[in-house]
């Protein structure tokens, strides 16, 4: 072949890229036909076939986008390509006949390519279809800029001529016909490219000192044994571009003077090896490989070897002596492959995307690649986004791009309601970067600053619900497993640090085992003889930084509160509710008919079961295993059940009178509960049992808190709290209503009076909006409203009344002024998705036709002439891109807009007031919360400990709860130096049945209210399951708490 | 070359001869030759008569043929069930719960898993599956991922697994 009949062929085949005849693309990646693809290609060729229709039908690689596979293209003569995802057999055949009739299948369709750089040559499709984004305005692709990347998902991987066609093989050409082999190494080394495999040594300087050696026989390898789990780069690399390997590994052949190249794959890529296979025979065929290259004398060949599952074997002396046919186990170097490698020759090993980079660098030149990427690592890298992430895929960025570019703009966050945690990067040799640090920028240097590495690319999103210590343990157990065992310090150090995290995922670690993992880590990483163990020991050390507490809740709880360490917790469930309640114990209570004794095994974990059955947030629900078979259990709704039931019977009062004799004798320790609210009750109701002398302080008229003050009354009658609240007091808890902290109660005179304090006081501040006219007339606050009503007054508030805010007060005070005949407005300044608040409680409101104005954003209150509210002035936001909690950051867009209306009600949040604190010295937040110790909950006065929204925050009434009950826990252990709280509870022996072959049943609902029949009044809505409904959904539990 | 029984099948002479000529004094050879030879025999393994073959054929010590058959996770030294399953513990798919797939497939089948190694292969005393798991298929996107017979699921969970697994125990 000579050079110019490579031009000759491109311009004969330019017309495979742009037909004159329509053309189907289908993306036959292993990803791709993993997810049907395959089958959809098999639809084309029939429907093609069968119907006779003048169309091409192309297979392609992979275009990078995994989650929309799989992914179609349909090329027109003139008009843009357009994108269809997810496309099934249905799609298949309406593509076609829209085809046919000159129309546009609009389903599934995701964007549109108007022209296209590969880099080696341009194409222009054509313009039109403006309504269909772009496909850089996709998020997934916005900001990526395809180099290596630049012919995936748009070529034929198996048939030359189509890389040809797009000006491939033309940087050959060039290197070869126009440069000296040092040349080119020196273009390669101004390109300043580093070593894409993990490690960033300079290509340019790795080449020259190979190309320096003298010997006779040279080779060169290509290191594609992508070993990292999650890292699958390199894989769609050669699946969708073979010959941008080849070529660029051709073009250093040259340049280093190889005569043979080697291409090590996993066997775990049997369609990369194919791929390649073919690659090169095709090759061969046009004499771009073999002898006499171009007719230059330039002699090259390729062959390729197959690995056998040891991860090892991408360290590079390692991989050589793989293909010598020994076991792969790393050599000390010196020597280096590039003195001494392959058979004792010079051997220059890359990987599989240095190589990629080269053909562009040779033929776009070196200063060209520099303007990409940072000043010490130009260019580009592909990453692999998996994990809990919406848009999983192959992203290809500039180095130096922040790393919330890839998780909040390309990935789109984790798409679910939960949140991002931490993403670990760079595989097994990585570390775990915590949300704080995302506006890290991703590049050589700057992960390591934070003790992580970018590795191969590969980075995987994790959410809550991902356990930090099991994510180390998970990658010492790979480590340690893929150890090839030849020196000590690996061999035996991630063996024994494999064995302490295990320990410590299962209950029995202690705070010294964490002192011996960061000596042993050290240890590990100084002096192991290859990368695998140097890097190994980085999961645990990263994990230990970022994220110790994980670690001590471990240790000191014995909780894994991401649900993760099976032997901690003994159901997702009872691991996820803040009170740890044994949930599949009173369901299986209630199975055999025991309901007395279900209610007893309750009320011990919950001494508010009927309450917190109706206003929880229902925690429980969140991981209930049942939801993968049809929906969660509704773990509250039966405990409200048990609840209601024993109360309508009477019955509750035997189990009170059990517990009232069963308090433990009187310690003569005296404890003050500031208070009554869901955590002061709850930690009231524990510490009197275990027999110290309570007397609760309570600033308004009547316990409860907000759930007596807040929560109105259709969702929580104030009867049902009343008997809950005389339970408490019937244990001998003293109350003193209407003494309020600061005002007529001193801390000083309570730590002078009792032996510990706990406070409880919750948040009741409301935060201002600082907004023009906030103190007009006509303007309250949330709160005060909701207190109002729950007193039986009825708030002075107009007609046509604007609720600011989107959690639970606004919806609160929404549903109960309508009640009150008011018109009402709630305004919120992102989108309904991102409202705090109860989804059923939207869900109601809607119903109620509450209306609602989202994305609005106060900007000021008009007030008329007498100084009262006349209209809230609203900017209208447009939904930006993703932000660090997971939802759209409103855009302000420059158009306002005026609500009419007489009242405006502000809901915006609330804050601990904590001015009477701050003179005692107490240590607060920022915002005003109280500082405590997380695990025995002390403040800074080892005197005074603290709890509830005092401490979080506006949380919930349940969480709140949590906190108070393993306060007391520790309150007590502090003040008898025992450890009593198991003295409070009591075995109770059920079944342990699981059953056996669960077949679908949604939840029962229980009946609810009208609305034309609750909307002008207080009354409960939900009635509650009846007996035939809860009998019915305890059958619906799993049991997986059950461990065989 | 006579009637050899199932539990101990090895490749015929002429088929390891063929294979090992495809591959001489090609870079690899030894490891490309143990491939082939596992993937010939049908109960995809290499018995010791195997190795001894190739280390005699290839003039390479047994020693380090058995070195490199013991060292690398592809070789089987035990015959596999009829059918394998496995299941795929990188880091995506462990992100997304492929730990509790693998235990449910235990269940399913009536293993006992003990112990937590990554590289565990359990064969079903039947002889019918073959559990094993993969650091990685590289089909991170779409994770969990488990490939039975070859064929990768992807996006999996319990019940589409029990789905997919109840058609091949009935078939019994």
């Amino acid at each position: 072949m000579k050079p110019s009949e490579i031009e000759i062929l491109r311009k004969q085949h330019r017309e495979r890229i742009l037909p004159a005849t329509p053309m189907i693309l289908v993306g036959m990646g292993t990803c791709g036909i993993g997810n049907g693809a395959g089958a959809v290609y098999h639809h084309f060729e029939k429907q093609l076939s069968e119907n006779n229709i003048d169309c091409k039908l192309k297979r392609t690689g992979c275009f990078g986008f995994c989650a929309e596979e799989p992914m179609v293209m349909l090329y027109q003569p003139g008009r843009p390509m357009l994108v269809y995802s997810k496309v099934d057999e249905r799609d298949v055949k309406r593509i076609m006949d829209n085809l046919q009739k000159n129309k546009l299948y609009k389903n599934k369709l995701l964007c549109r390519i108007d022209e296209w750089d590969f880099l080696t040559s341009e194409v222009e499709f054509g313009k039109g279809y403006e309504d269909i984004p772009h496909w850089d305005e996709v998020p997934f692709f916005k900001g990526q800029k395809k180099v290596v990347l630049r012919h995936a998902g748009l070529i034929d991987p198996e048939d030359i001529l189509d890389y040809i066609a797009v000006g491939g093989y033309n940087a050959l050409v060039k290197a070869i016909m126009g440069y000296k082999p040092a040349e080119v190494v020196d273009q390669v080394m101004a390109s300043k490219l580093r070593g894409r495999g993990g490690a960033g040594f300079p290509t340019g300087v790795k080449w020259s000192i190979m190309q320096k050696q003298d010997a006779r026989q040279k080779y060169i390898i290509c290191n594609a044994d992508e070993g990292d789990p999650g890292a699958y780069m390199n894989r769609n690399e050669i699946e969708s571009d073979p010959h941008m390997l080849l070529e660029g590994m051709m073009i250093g052949a040259y340049a280093m003077g190889a005569s043979e190249g080697i291409a090590y794959v996993r066997a775990e890529y049997p369609l990369a090896v194919k791929r390649l296979r073919t690659a090169i025979e095709q090759a061969e065929q046009l004499g771009l490989l073999g002898e006499n290259i171009l007719g230059t004398g330039f002699s090259f060949k390729m062959d390729i070897v197959e690995g056998a599952g040891a991860f090892v074997c991408g360290e590079e002396t390692a991989l050589i002596a793989s293909i010598e046919g020994k076991a792969g186990r790393p050599l000390p170097r010196p020597p280096y492959p590039a003195s001494k490698g392959l058979y004792g020759k010079p051997t220059n090993i890359n990987n599989v995307e240095t190589w990629c980079n080269v053909p562009v660098i040779i033929e776009k030149g070196a200063e060209w690649f520099t303007t990409m990427g940072t000043e010490r690592s130009p260019g580009t890298k592909v990453f692999s986004l998996v994990g809990k992430v919406k848009n999983t895929g192959l992203v290809e960025l500039p180095l130096g791009s922040k790393l919330e570019q890839f998780v909040f703009n390309i990935g789109e966050g984790t798409g679910t309601s939960k949140r991002v945690k931490a993403v670990q990067t760079g595989g097994p040799s990585g570390g775990c970067i915590p949300l704080e640090f995302f506006s890290t920028p991703v590049d050589y240097e700057s992960l390591a600053g934070i003790g992580a590495i970018m590795g191969s690319g590969g980075m995987v999103v994790m959410d809550q619900d991902n356990c930090m210590v099991d994510v180390a343990r998970y990658f010492l157990e790979f480590n340690a497993g893929e150890s090839c065992g030849k020196c000590t310090p690996c061999r035996e150090g991630t063996a024994q640090a494999l064995a302490i995290l295990t320990r410590i995922t299962q209950g029995q670690g202690t705070f010294a085992d964490l002192a011996v993992l960061e000596l042993l880590s050290g240890v590990i990483k100084d002096s192991s003889l290859c990368a695998l163990g140097q890097t190994a020991p980085n999961p645990i050390l990263t994990t230990l930084k970022y994220f110790r507490h994980e670690y001590e809740e471990h240790i000191r709880e014995k909780r894994c509160h991401a649900g993760t360490c099976e032997s901690l917790f003994m159901a997702l469930c009872e691991n996820s509710c803040p009170l740890h309640m044994n949930i599949p114990g009173y369901i299986e209570l209630i199975k055999e008919d025991r309901v007395e004794e279900a209610f007893e095994l309750t009320l011990r974990d919950n001494p508010l079961p009927g309450t917190i059955g109706r206003i929880c947030h229902f925690h429980c629900q969140m991981r209930c295993r049942r939801e993968m078979l049809d929906q969660p259990v509704s773990q509250g709704e039966i405990h409200r059940y048990l609840a209601d039931t024993m109360y309508q019977l009477g019955k509750e009062n035997e189990i009170y009178n059990k517990l009232v004799k069963e308090r433990l004798p009187a310690t003569g320790k005296r404890i003050a509960i500031v208070g009554a609210g869901p955590a002061g009750l709850t930690a009231a109701f524990y510490l009197v049992r275990l027999g110290h002398d309570i007397t609760v302080y309570e600033a308004l008229s009547e316990a409860g808190g907000v759930a007596r003050f807040g929560i109105p009354n259709y969702r929580l009658p104030k009867d049902v709290l009343r008997k809950e609240v005389r339970l408490i007091k019937k244990l001998g808890v003293k109350f003193r209503f209407n003494r309020r902290l600061g005002d007529n109660l001193s801390l000083a005179e309570l730590k002078n009076e009792f032996d510990t304090i706990y406070l409880a006081i919750g948040a009741w501040k409301d935060i201002d909006l600082k907004i023009p006219g906030e103190d007009a007339k006509g303007v309250f606050a949330g709160t005060k409203i909701l207190e109002e009503i729950a007193l039986g007054k009825i708030p002075k508030v107009g007609e046509r009344v604007v609720i600011v805010g989107g959690g639970n007060v606004a919806i609160d005070t929404a549903r109960s002024l309508l009640r009150l005949g008011k018109d009402v407005t709630i305004v919120y300044r992102r989108g309904k998705g991102d409202m705090p608040a109860n989804a059923v409680e939207i869900s109601e409101s809607e119903e109620e036709m509450i209306n609602y104005r989202f994305l609005a954003s106060p900007s000021g209150i008009i007030t008329g002439k007498s100084g009262r509210v006349k209209a809230l002035r609203v900017e209208k936001m447009s939904p930006g891109s993703i932000d660090s909690s997971g939802r759209k950051k409103p855009v302000p867009t420059g158009v306002f807009e005026e609500i009419p209306c007489d009242t405006v009600v502000l809901a915006v949040g609330e804050r601990v007031d904590s001015g009477c604190l701050a003179e005692n010295n107490m240590e607060l937040t920022r915002d005003g919360r109280i500082v405590i110790d997380p695990f025995t909950f002390q403040t800074s006065d080892p005197q005074i400990y603290a709890g509830g929204d005092a401490v979080s925050g506006p949380s919930t009434a349940a969480e709140a709860m949590g906190m108070a009950k393993k306060a007391a826990a520790a309150m007590d252990r502090a003040l008898t130096g025992e450890n009593r709280f198991y003295l409070l509870s009591r075995p109770f022996n059920y079944r342990d049945v699981v059953p056996a072959n669960p077949k679908p049943a949604s939840k029962n609902v229980p009946r609810r209210l009208s609305v034309k029949d609750r909307v002008n009044n207080f009354n409960e809505i939900s009635f509650g399951f009846t007996g035939e409904q809860a009998r019915n959904e305890v059958e619906r539990c799993l049991r997986c708490d059950v461990k065989h | 070359m006579g009637m050899e029984t199932q539990t101990n099948a090895p490749v015929s002479g002429e088929i390891l001869d063929e294979i090992i000529e495809k591959h001489r004094e090609k870079p690899g050879m030894l490891l490309t030759t143990l491939e082939e030879a596992q993937e010939k025999n049908p109960l995809k393994y290499l018995p010791g008569e195997t190795l001894s073959e190739i280390s005699k054929k290839l003039k390479v010590p047994y020693a380090q043929v058995y070195s490199v058959a013991t060292f690398y996770s592809f070789f089987n030294l035990k015959p596999q069930g009829k059918h394998s399953i496995v299941v795929c513990r990188g880091t995506a798919c462990h992100t997304k719960g492929s730990k509790a797939l693998l235990d449910d497939i235990g269940k399913i089948l009536g293993i006992k898993h003990t112990g937590d190694d990554a590289e565990s292969s359990y064969t079903t005393p039947d002889n019918l599956f073959t559990i094993r798991t993969v650091s990685c298929f590289g089909q991170c996107a779409q994770s969990p991922v488990v490939a039975i017979d070859n064929v990768i699921y992807s996006n999996m969970n319990s019940r589409k697994l029990l789905k997919i697994l109840s058609n091949y125990t009935l078939s019994l």
